[in-house]
């Protein structure tokens, strides 16, 4: 006798494309890190000045990644080693940067992208 | 009426799938982490495979991954020669532990506090998370790279598995070898079961039960292929395995009898772990997608819904899924 395959109401959901996951309004989230700011001094009277602090911070941060665009920056990466290139566009997690015109000591790659955790610091000419 | 085995499948990962563990079950449920080749571990809903979020920040593929029982934190072991603590609840990096070789596994203290790590530079070390900058304790012995490394005996022990063919049990605090076994073969996977004791091996075609104090053999099972990975069901009524076949094999564990075995995955399968709670096991493939199936197939369970054939005649049956035919 054939046996009915067990119904199922939907499939798993699968990763979303577009980012890490870990969503911050899951009830699991908002329950235990009731704020995502870790505060460096630990008083709840400090947080708000370190979250405006934070937050200025890391509006310079967008800001000097959009200055960037099509600039030539120079990277100084871990193992000595200083490359050149255009910079394009960081990904959302800052965990690469689109470049081009990459110049490395055995040539210039026309595309390439760079893992940020591999980078110390990069300057460019305003 | 009887039912066909509907495994529910993970996608996202794009290289195979090596590792996987659940946590314990918290008020949220209970989670399960995956580490896969593709250097991206994810973390996904346990009851229903929903991805959660991917740790990422490994440069290379991951070999180990494991929760701890709150699911609050998660630590991974790659071939980028460390292995990272994470925030489990954020995704967020909270550590990286350099080591001197690839890292293959990883494994918490119940209390989170202590973290163990092993791989290819054949030593176990130990972390104090609490001082995860001060030098790990170390453990050596064996003669080539760790497999696998557990905590035992309310984390006063340390079981290891290595390619140097044995299995040994270490003592935590003097350090010392307290027990070794030796095989003919390197052994594939291993686990501990907390809830008597039992430590679960497989070797070649077989799967051992051995009592994980003194190290004596309970009984062995030869399954029909090489087997990579088993696990024990937590009321010690069935074990699965898993192996280059493809298939995964549910066996009585009392009788020894081999029940059910089941199609799905289009690899051999390299992991496979029952679920906190037993009514599932997850396994994850060289296909690079994870599996869950179902204990006692049929039952109403997670997004497994039991119906009965009159309703799915009816007009009822718009919200339930029917999965198509597929022939193997």
């Amino acid at each position: 006798m054939k046996k009915a395959p067990v119904t199922v109401l939907r499939l798993p959901r699968g990763p979303d494309p577009n980012s890490r996951g870990f969503d911050p309004n899951s009830p699991r989230f908002i329950a235990l890190c009731p704020t995502s700011i870790p505060s460096s001094a630990g008083e709840g009277a400090c947080i708000e000045e370190e979250q405006r602090s934070r937050s200025e911070l890391r509006e310079r941060f967008l800001r000097t990644l959009i200055k960037m665009s099509n600039k030539p920056v120079n990277f100084d990466m871990y193992e000595g080693v200083q490359v050149r290139a255009k910079f394009g566009a960081s990904d959302i997690d800052v965990l690469n940067f689109q470049v081009s015109e990459l110049q490395t000591p055995i040539g210039v790659q026309k595309e390439a992208l760079l893992r940020c955790h591999d980078m110390i610091s990069f300057s460019f000419d305003v | 009426m009887a039912m066909r085995q509907t495994p529910l499948t993970c996608s996202g990962h794009t290289r195979p799938v090596v590792d996987l563990a659940f946590s314990g079950i918290t008020p949220y449920g209970y989670f399960l982490i995956s580490a896969c080749k593709d250097g991206k571990p994810m973390l996904r809903q346990g009851d229903t495979g929903d991805w959660i979020g991917t740790f990422l920040g490994h440069k290379g593929a991951v070999w180990g991954a494991t929760l701890n029982k709150e699911a609050t934190k998660a630590a991974t072991a790659a071939a980028d020669f460390s292995a990272k603590v994470w925030d489990a609840v954020t995704g967020e990096e909270v550590l990286t532990l350099a080591h001197k070789h690839i890292v293959k596994t990883v494994d918490f203290t119940q209390d989170s506090n202590s973290l163990l790590t092993a791989g290819n530079d054949k030593l176990l070390r130990i972390y104090d998370l609490n001082k995860p900058e001060a030098e790990p304790q170390e453990i050596s012995g064996h003669t080539s790279a760790i497999k696998k490394a557990l905590w035992c005996n309310n984390d006063q022990q340390i079981l290891s598995a290595a390619d140097d063919k044995t299995i040994r049990l270490w003592d935590k605090t003097s350090s010392e070898a307290v027990k070794t076994l030796t095989f003919d073969q390197a052994v594939s996977s291993m686990e501990y079961i907390p809830d008597g004791e039992i430590l679960v091996i497989t070797y070649g075609k077989t799967v051992a039960f051995y009592n994980a104090h003194s190290l004596d053999l309970i009984k062995t099972v030869d399954a029909p292929t090489s087997i990579h990975s088993a696990s024990l069901h937590p009321d010690k009524d069935y074990f699965v395995a898993g192996g280059d076949d493809f298939k995964l094999y549910k066996y009585d564990y009392t009788t020894k009898e081999e029940m059910e075995s089941y199609k799905g995955h289009f690899g051999p399968v390299h992991c496979v772990r029952f679920s906190p709670d037993g009514e599932l096991y997850a396994s994850g493939s060289e296909d690079g997608t994870l599996r869950l199936w179902q204990t006692a197939v049929g039952k109403t369970y997670g997004l497994w819904k039991c119906v009965l054939p009159e309703e799915l005649a009816s007009e009822n049956s718009d919200a339930i899924y029917c999965p198509p035919e597929i022939k193997a």
